[in-house]
């Protein structure tokens, strides 16, 4: 059984020089027509999620990272050679194609945290209003329904306000980012994750656009991180 | 194309940038508290995770028809005492799918699916 790290058509032996992975094991590559798997011995048939694990299964991933762009796969992915082998050629064509697409690029991620009470608050306060001028004659049915609308109202305006803020990201960083998977969750604090495909040539610029729209709007709660592998722009053994 | 060794790529660090790190940390230790301890498939997983699915699916109809019922609310369709019954059979039923929530262990934020690009179901 191998524990794998990541494909790619570009990465060498002498990348992973030195490098250890899960359970202390040494990276090596297996080659299938082109594209290299980075594997590691690994005994067993599942694997605990551990921070040691799962730093070492990031540790590969960023060494191969600081020479090329590879695609990797999420923690945790075993497979025999069989399998592995007979996925790659499989999937030769999709996964070549999905290599040039994140070629001499890297994943930057923007997470945005707000007041989530403050930002429904018009409508739990019109609501409110409403409510109190029919409940207290209401039945328990009415009453139930009042409160869902109200829910409703608060959950509609937040998620306009979600996407308008979505958009005014978009703006932002829109000429230096290749691509963009923006996941969002309106009623949650964290209301924002945006996973940016980045040219390694455009990360300063990236950064400079990202850190200006913080400054805009310094009643939300950043946080930034990368580069990464471009674990939102691949879809390995999906 | 290989990178050449005359000009390899510049080595590259990931950072991680913030003013609020308690914030995002508390948010990241919830989500990690959802984490398997192991990544495996099992056959009391499997039963887990259909049970999950059913109730999601129902979950989803109950959320639909509690929109309905509050859109017909709005628009004048009902009378009061339509409105009063139609609340009570939706609590009811909300009530309903609490005890059922429990009775499979499940907490309301594991009655979604995830839909990957397109979002969560529900």
């Amino acid at each position: 059984m191998f524990y794998v790290y990541c494909l790619s058509d570009e990465v060498t032996a002498e990348m992973l020089d030195g490098a250890r992975g899960v359970a202390g094991c040494e990276p090596r590559l297996i080659e299938f027509d082109g594209i290299s798997a980075v594997v590691s011995e690994f005994a067993e048939t599942n694997i605990p999620v551990t921070r040691e694990h799962v730093l070492a299964h990031e540790r590969v991933v960023s060494r191969v990272l600081s020479h090329t762009t590879p695609l990797p796969f999420r923690f945790g992915t075993l497979a025999g050679h069989e399998r592995l082998e007979s996925y790659v050629v499989s999937q030769k064509s999709s996964l070549s194609l999905a290599l040039e697409r994140v070629r001499g690029a890297v994943e930057m991620s923007v997470k945005i945290i707000w007041n989530v009470e403050e930002a429904g608050q018009r409508a739990v306060e019109l609501e409110a209003e409403a409510v109190a001028k029919v409940a207290a004659t209401a039945g328990a049915g009415t009453k139930f329904l009042l409160e869902k609308r109200r829910a409703i109202a608060c959950d509609e305006l937040l998620k306009e306000r979600a996407e308008r803020l979505q958009n005014w990201l978009e703006k932002a960083v829109n000429d230096v980012v290749k691509e963009a998977f923006v996941q969002m969750e309106p009623a949650e604090k964290l209301f924002l994750a945006a996973s940016h495909l980045v040219s390694r040539e455009k990360l300063a610029d990236y950064r400079a656009r990202v850190e200006k729209a913080r400054g805009e709007l310094p009643e939300l709660h950043f946080l930034t991180s990368g580069p990464w592998a471009p674990y939102s722009f691949s879809s390995l053994f999906s | 194309m290989k990178p050449s060794p005359e000009s390899p790529a510049p080595a590259i660090e990931p950072e991680i940038e913030t003013a609020h790190a308690e914030e995002f940390v508390e948010h990241l230790r919830r989500v990690t508290d959802t984490l398997p301890p192991r990544i495996n498939i099992d056959a009391e997983s499997v039963e887990q995770g259909l049970a999950k699915l059913v109730l999601t699916l129902i979950e989803l109809i109950r959320r639909l028809l509690e929109k309905q019922a509050v859109r017909r609310m709005e628009g004048g369709d009902l009378a009061p005492e339509q409105i009063e019954e139609l609340g009570l059979a939706l609590m009811k039923l909300e009530e309903k799918m609490l005890e059922l929530k429990e009775q499979f262990g499940l907490a309301e934020e594991d009655l979604n699916l995830d839909l990957g690009p397109i979002g969560k179901l529900i």
